[in-house]
């Protein structure tokens, strides 16, 4: 098992390379100067200049990319060129913001998703297995950020129930920071009950055929044991896999939902970044979120071995 | 696979079962009719189906493979997928009382308590994510009032009986580290741990290696012999008939074409299928050795015929037989065949 596992972390290092120069060179893409955003109204020569030293524009490419990894790998992502604060200090601060969002957003998804799942692959074919596909048809379709307008439209607006925005954090007021997470935390885990209800429905369906279920029933076991314990259980073993990387597309692809709700997470430090033509904070925020995400891909390889008997002792 | 080789010597005792057996049944199934959605009007999968079985007893089910042996067996266990499958007509007589017509909570508290079954596929009938041990436990809890060490200790104890090797081992092993045979023997732990007093085992042997085969057999006979409980038991093998059934029922296309003591069976087969299936046939002057030397296939619902469902691949077929069922005629005690023209050597020449 052990082995596996640092078979596994070998196996992303490579990844997390490619990742690296792909968002390094992405980077050199983008169009527009950065040290003329950066000078402002300030168009001295010398000055830019300086700054083209300052922060090595000048270099051939591929040395500004060791330069940066080098200065990466010893936790230096390098200065904000519009803020002068560190990238990684930008980043950190972000961070609990964007994790409590996605955990929010899980725990929701989770709580709709797989009851919901359950009960409509229990009840296959009849009302209530139809409904719960046709609202989860809709989750799917129904984009993130129409769902956040509506949502502030009637339950801030309107019903004036909860703030629209004003991000406080948990550590100065827990209930408003709840109050204020709600809703985006919302948006996001429904978007994700809807893929987790599918495939919750299409495992149970897959397991409650199958013979072990006949034998549980054989023993005598009522309905309820029979469902959420026998067929659960493994159901469950592609739901983990699936959740595990949903929660790290979580964590790359609130952009939107926090631009609509003001929430200071990462999506708003990389759309700040990306419009100030910040190069050393995008670079850094992409480069933790592919990080992030190869990190979740990589725990849900090895839980879906833990879960698994039948692996788990195969490796 | 129809394994003829061993009979003669294995029909030297006799099982005639006695009277009082025959008045109290433990279990008599009366034209037990069972449906699928979307079959054609008034097919029946299963269809007037009737035996009985008494306790301590063995009662074989044959038949070629879709005739309706499994579907007959989930039936009794109340296991059948509902939908799409329709119990249309029918009961089953367990101690006195009807088990298609039972609440389905005391059906489930029936199931692997007084009656229990064990399946043809060992392979996938264990739950993978849970141990052996938790599996048995779990079976014994459902049905008695003892602490979660009584149980498991129960359990334990069902592994020695089904002379599994290292049972302390076993009993935290996943099914996966276990062989088809070893597999089968847990499942065979588990439905009978609550002492039963039916066990239904469908093709207990059949995805399992030959050799291993006769060995779950004999295990099984024995553990019913220790336990005196009834056992209805289908299989396709015809020497493992002749080893342990009282009593066989022989289907074709989802209806009991004969049925009777195991010895009028294989000494006097009347329906020609039967005799077909027993490789002798008398009449025709020759001799048939398998099962799937009888020419031809069950035909699809579709096309099934009024009358007698074997028609299309009798040789002593005609028009009534084509548009009218035959009955079932008894014709000595307790042998019934389902043929117009039983007894045939009073009826019937070969027709080719
Ligand atoms: N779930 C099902 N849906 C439709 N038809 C079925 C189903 N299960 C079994 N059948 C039909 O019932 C017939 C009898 O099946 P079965 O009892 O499994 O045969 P066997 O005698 O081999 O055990 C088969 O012809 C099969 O087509
Ligand atoms: S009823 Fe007719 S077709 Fe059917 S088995 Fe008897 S002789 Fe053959
Ligand atoms: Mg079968």
């Amino acid at each position: 098992m052990l082995r596996f596992i640092a078979r596994r972390i070998l196996i992303a290092i490579p990844t997390i390379i490619i990742v690296s120069v792909l968002v390094f060179t992405l980077q050199q893409l983008l169009p527009g100067d950065p040290v003329l955003t950066m000078a402002g109204e300030e168009r001295d020569p010398e000055v830019l200049a300086f700054l083209r030293e300052k922060y090595r524009l000048n270099d051939p490419v591929p040395i500004q990319y060791f330069a940066w990894i080098g200065q990466v790998l010893q936790g230096n992502l390098g200065i904000s060129l519009r803020t002068d604060i560190p990238v990684l200090t930008l980043i950190l601060g972000k961070l609990p913001v964007t994790l409590e969002l996605a955990i929010f957003a899980m725990i929701i998804a989770l709580a709709i998703g797989i009851p919901t799942g359950i009960v409509s692959a229990v009840k296959k074919g009849t009302s209530v297995d139809y409904a719960a596909n046709v609202v989860a048809l809709s989750g799917l379709s129904i984009p993130n950020f129409w769902l956040g307008i509506l949502l502030i439209m009637l339950v801030s607006v309107r019903w004036q129930l909860l703030p629209a925005s004003g991000f406080v954090p948990p550590s100065e007021d827990l209930w408003l920071n709840i109050k204020t997470m709600i809703m985006p935390a919302f948006v996001l885990g429904t978007g994700l009950a809807a893929s987790l209800m599918r495939h919750t429905r299409s495992a149970m369906l897959g397991v409650l055929r199958s013979d072990y279920i006949r034998t549980a029933r054989a023993k005598g076991l009522i309905s309820r044991v029979v469902i959420m314990k026998h067929a659960l259980r493994n159901a469950l073993i592609p739901i983990i896999t699936l959740s595990t990387l949903l929660f790290g597309e979580l964590l790359a692809g609130a952009v939107l939902t926090e631009q609509i709700f003001t929430i200071p997470g990462f999506g708003k430090l990389v759309v700040d970044a990306v419009f100030n033509r910040d190069y050393a904070v995008v670079q850094g925020v992409v480069l933790c979120t592919a990080v992030g995400f190869i990190i979740m891909n990589l725990l849900a390889d090895i839980l879906y071995v833990l879960v698994n008997p039948r692996l788990r002792h195969a490796q | 696979m129809m394994n003829t080789s061993a009979l003669p010597s294995m029909l030297d005792h006799t099982r005639r079962k006695s009277e009082s057996d025959a008045a109290h049944p433990l279990l008599k199934v009366e034209n037990l009719s069972v449906r699928f959605d979307g079959a054609p009007a008034g097919i029946n999968v299963v269809d007037d189906v009737s035996f009985a079985v008494a306790k301590g007893r063995t009662l074989c089910i044959v038949g070629e493979s879709g005739c309706g042996k499994s579907v007959t067996a989930l039936a009794l266990m109340g296991l059948l997928p509902t939908p799409p499958a329709r119990i249309v007509g029918g009961r089953a007589l367990f101690d006195g009382k009807d088990l298609l017509a039972l609440p389905d909570r005391e059906r489930a508290d029936m199931r692997g308590n007084q009656t229990a079954m064990i399946f043809q596929e060992p392979m996938t009938s264990l739950n993978p994510v849970f141990t052996v041990g938790d599996q048995i436990t779990e079976g014994i809890l459902r049905h008695r009032k003892i602490s979660k060490a009584a149980a498991s200790e129960r359990a334990l104890e069902m592994l020695r009986r089904v002379r599994i090797p290292a049972p302390e081992k076993r009993m935290r092993a996943f099914p996966h580290e276990l062989s088809g045979g070893m597999r089968q023997r847990v499942m065979i732990a588990m439905a009978l741990a609550n002492e039963p007093q039916l066990l239904i085992a469908d093709e207990p042997t059949t995805a399992l290696d030959v050799t291993i085969q006769a060995q779950i057999i004999a295990l099984i006979h024995q553990l019913q012999k220790e336990s005196g409980m009834a056992m209805i038991l289908i299989t396709h093998d015809l020497g493992v008939v002749a080893e342990v059934a009282d009593e066989v029922v022989v289907m074709y296309a989802g209806r009991v074409v004969e049925s009777g003591p195991v010895e009028d069976i294989f000494a006097d087969p009347q329906h020609p299928y039967t005799i077909g299936l027993m490789g002798s046939v008398p009449s025709l002057g020759r001799r048939q050795g398998r099962l799937t030397t009888i020419p031809g296939t069950v035909p699809p619902a579709e096309l099934m015929p009024r009358g007698c469902r074997f028609s299309p691949r009798c040789p002593f077929a005609d028009q009534r037989c084509v548009s009218d069922p035959p009955p079932l005629i008894e014709l000595s005690p307790g042998h019934r065949a389902r043929c117009w023209y039983a007894p045939l050597e009073l009826h019937r020449e070969p027709i080719r």
